[in-house]
């Protein structure tokens, strides 16, 4: 534990460059696990597309949304809104020290809506009947459903693939030397559209994270007054942001346990301050909003509502007040702990008002079949798959400037063979000036 | 959607809307049912002939012998429940059957229209082919009616939909061509709520508030109650005049009318945002030319 908390913050441990995790396989025994836990899931999936959805999910007419819906897209599409929180504090108010984190915000994004839509498309009981999405003059402008399903799917397969486009690009160009030419132009192509896909890429989250509130808001009074609220989709948003704060720094302060990066802990006291400050002013805000529809007494009955709404309020308060804490003292391990219970707290108030705090009447049961969690776990696995991969094939994690020195050494020495090769150039920029044609020279 | 539209006809400058004085608009030639709770006998009658009706397959699943559904489900458009208290106040029958509100939740909520209201009749229709079996509407529905059909590789929303194919045959919904006692009957909205109101005239104290369930309820409905016994405890929640979706929509379909605010919050970030990658660019060269390690962007 020691090795977390002290703080012996050196300059040349800055986070200046993003570099694969070398020196590790791709597949371990943990990746296998993922993989079969995968595999299950899709084959679960296709016994459930025959069969329908009472067989394998514990849905039923009172709770006609199962954790499909409620875990897998309401919850960690807001742990993975990351490209949406981080970007608008890097881009939009510029906190420069925050461009750090933007590749795993950016990765973890795309990860969390891929596994969510594809899970979407096979909750869906009529799922070929999406094609109506393709012809806007069909779609029901004013239903928030509406809303999530188009806007998130335009949000994932456009605005964020091409924001994950550069490291893709970054890789081939550092492939083979004959590809720099085509990838150069295209990242100058790239490098235009930017800032219109970024405002696209901020506008389409701000919508449908805000949406998933207003969904249940047509609920009306089946939702515990605690959670129903005209500021639903405000608080979801907001809550969207803190959390997925919480995902990106405190995947990145995991990586950097696990694989023994150094850790830069202006850019983390920078995102811990923003994450504070989000949290705390998402809480006044739902309190006020509680008092103000005279609902507080309600927080104080004796019932299982009012013991989720004090378990999630004191998850995500303690987690700001623990961030706050570990912004003046250093301690890692406190800001990792704040990073986790406030996020563990976002996701169960996310989770709540259409499951926990949802009460179609008094007799209704919902809990999850063996199936839906196998399915719902399965989904959670290829995302976490994916990110192992990314992660060590493509320069995503942040680490200061020696580590790319190291890996260049690193694959100089276990690979000799690359540089007659041309594979992974690494370090090396510049090195074949006669084939390249390059711009910054 | 009809009365979507019309209720967020929002005026340009003043900013007000027409709804908060006007209400959903109303089908011209709305039809619908009035169920009077205190003739019912609870003969089950109409359950029968719903389901002969829509040739849905008696629900027997209860003991394989009876057409005996607990509840409206994916077999069941209509049933009879009996709402008896334990304090000795007076028990009640109740029909549950779609109300073909005049602003449907459901069809507000429904992502593709597979819900919608019918602009003459007013009867709140699925439509099979454009419905992508998000059970939204289970969720949206304030009287719980649009149910989902869990069994099968393509299910169905099951709701009533006033047996419209009888109606273009000229003859009347299932359920009020076998009432025994006239405690359901079909008809023109109007006609309906001229017959409730009569009603309550004739026989003051009968009803519960001396009101017509429906009338202005929820936006107003075109199924309408009369009851001896409070309308919640049939499970006919009080909603107020305002439609649901009228009442939790407002600021979201404020905020979406004509694209124009999402529209102009993306100029406004575009402007921002161009700025902050030039910059942004520029220095990742600068920092290209200190470590002589190629930019990443």
């Amino acid at each position: 534990m020691s090795a977390i908390t002290t703080s012996q913050f050196k300059t040349e441990d800055r986070w200046e460059r993003a570099v694969p995790v070398f020196g590790f396989p791709v597949v371990t025994r943990f990746f296998l696990v993922l993989m079969a836990l995968t595999l299950v899931a899709l084959v679960l999936t296709g016994y459930r597309e025959l069969a329908g959805l009472g067989p394998v999910s514990g849905m039923n007419d009172a709770f006609g949304w199962g954790i499909w819906k409620t875990f897998n897209v309401m919850v960690l599409t807001a742990l993975g809104s990351g490209a949406f929180a981080v970007g608008i504090a890097a881009w939009v108010f510029r906190r420069k020290k925050l461009h750090a984190l933007m590749r795993m915000a950016l990765l973890t994004s795309f990860l969390a809506y891929a596994s969510g839509l594809l899970l979407l498309g096979i909750d869906a009981g009529r799922p070929w009947n999406f094609y109506w999405i393709v012809f806007p003059w069909k779609w029901n402008m004013h239903s928030p459903l509406a809303e999530v399903a188009i806007c998130m799917s335009i949000y994932a397969m456009i605005p964020l693939a091409v924001e994950n486009l550069p490291p893709v690009l970054e890789r081939l160009w550092y492939f083979d030397s004959r590809l720099r030419p085509g990838v150069e132009k295209m990242e100058k192509h790239l490098h235009s559209v930017f800032p219109y896909v970024i405002a696209l890429a901020y506008l389409l989250p701000g919508m449908h994270q805000s949406s998933l509130g207003a969904l249940m808001l047509l609920a009306g009074e089946r939702v515990h007054p605690l959670w129903q609220s005209p500021f639903l989709p405000l608080l979801y948003v907001w809550a969207a942001c803190f959390m997925s704060f919480g995902c990106v720094a405190g995947c990145t302060m995991l990586c950097c346990l696990v694989w023994k990066r150094a850790m830069d802990m202006d850019v983390l006291d920078e995102a811990a301050r923003i994450t504070c400050g989000l949290i705390y002013g998402w809480a006044a805000l739902r309190l006020l909003d509680i008092a103000f529809r005279e609902q507080l007494g309600t927080a104080f009955h004796f019932d299982r509502f009012a013991g989720v709404f004090w378990l999630e309020m004191l998850m995500i308060v303690g987690g700001g007040y623990l961030l706050q804490r570990s912004v003046r003292t250093h301690e890692r391990d406190k800001m990792f702990m704040g990073y986790v219970l406030s996020s563990v707290g976002g996701m169960i108030y996310r989770f709540s008002p259409t499951t926990l705090a949802f009460r179609p009447n008094p007799q209704a049961l919902y809990f999850p079949a063996t199936i839906e969690v196998l399915v719902s776990l399965g989904f959670i696995a290829m995302g976490v798959a994916g990110f192992l991969f990314a992660v060590k094939k493509f320069a995503i994690l942040p680490g200061p400037l020696y580590l790319w020195h190291d890996m260049a050494s690193y694959f100089r020495f276990r690979r000799p063979y690359i540089r007659w090769t041309g594979y992974f150039k690494y370090g090396f920029f510049g090195e074949d000036e006669e084939l390249t044609n390059n711009p910054h020279e | 959607m009809t009365g979507g539209t019309a209720a967020v006809a929002v005026t340009v400058g003043t900013g007000t809307l027409h709804a908060e004085t006007e209400g959903p608009r109303i089908p011209s030639a709305a039809v619908g049912l009035l169920y009077d709770a205190t003739v019912c006998i609870g003969c089950k009658a109409c359950v029968a002939a719903c389901a002969e009706a829509n040739g849905e397959t008696p629900d027997t699943r209860g003991d394989s012998l009876h057409q005996a559904p607990t509840d409206l489900n994916d077999l069941t458009r209509n049933i009879i429940k009996l709402y008896k208290p334990t304090d000795g106040t007076p028990a009640s029958f109740v029909k549950r059957q779609c109300m073909h509100c005049l602003d449907p939740a459901c069809a507000a909520g429904c992502p593709f229209q597979a819900l919608h209201k019918d602009l003459e009749s007013g009867i709140v229709y699925w439509t099979a082919d454009k419905c992508i079996g998000c059970r939204y509407c289970t969720i949206t529905c304030p009287y719980h009616v649009p149910r989902f059909q869990w069994v099968g590789y393509n299910p169905r929303v099951t709701k009533c939909e006033l047996c419209s194919h009888r109606l273009a045959q000229g003859l009347k919904p299932g359920c009020t061509s076998v009432c025994p006692t006239g405690a359901v009957i079909f008809g023109p909205r109007t006609v309906l709520l001229t017959e409730g109101k009569r009603r309550i005239k004739e026989t003051p104290g009968r009803y519960y508030k001396d009101k017509v369930y429906g009338e202005t309820d929820n936006g107003g409905t075109q199924s309408l109650y009369l009851s001896r016994v409070p309308f919640d405890d049939l499970g006919l929640p009080e909603l107020g005049e305002e439609s649901v979706p009228e009442k939790t929509l407002r600021w979201q379909r404020r905020f979406y009318q004509y694209f124009a605010l999402p529209a102009l919050l993306y100029a406004g970030l575009v402007q921002v945002i161009r700025k902050s990658v030039k910059g942004h660019v520029e220095e990742a060269h600068e920092h290209e030319k200190e470590t002589g390690l190629r930019a990443q962007l």
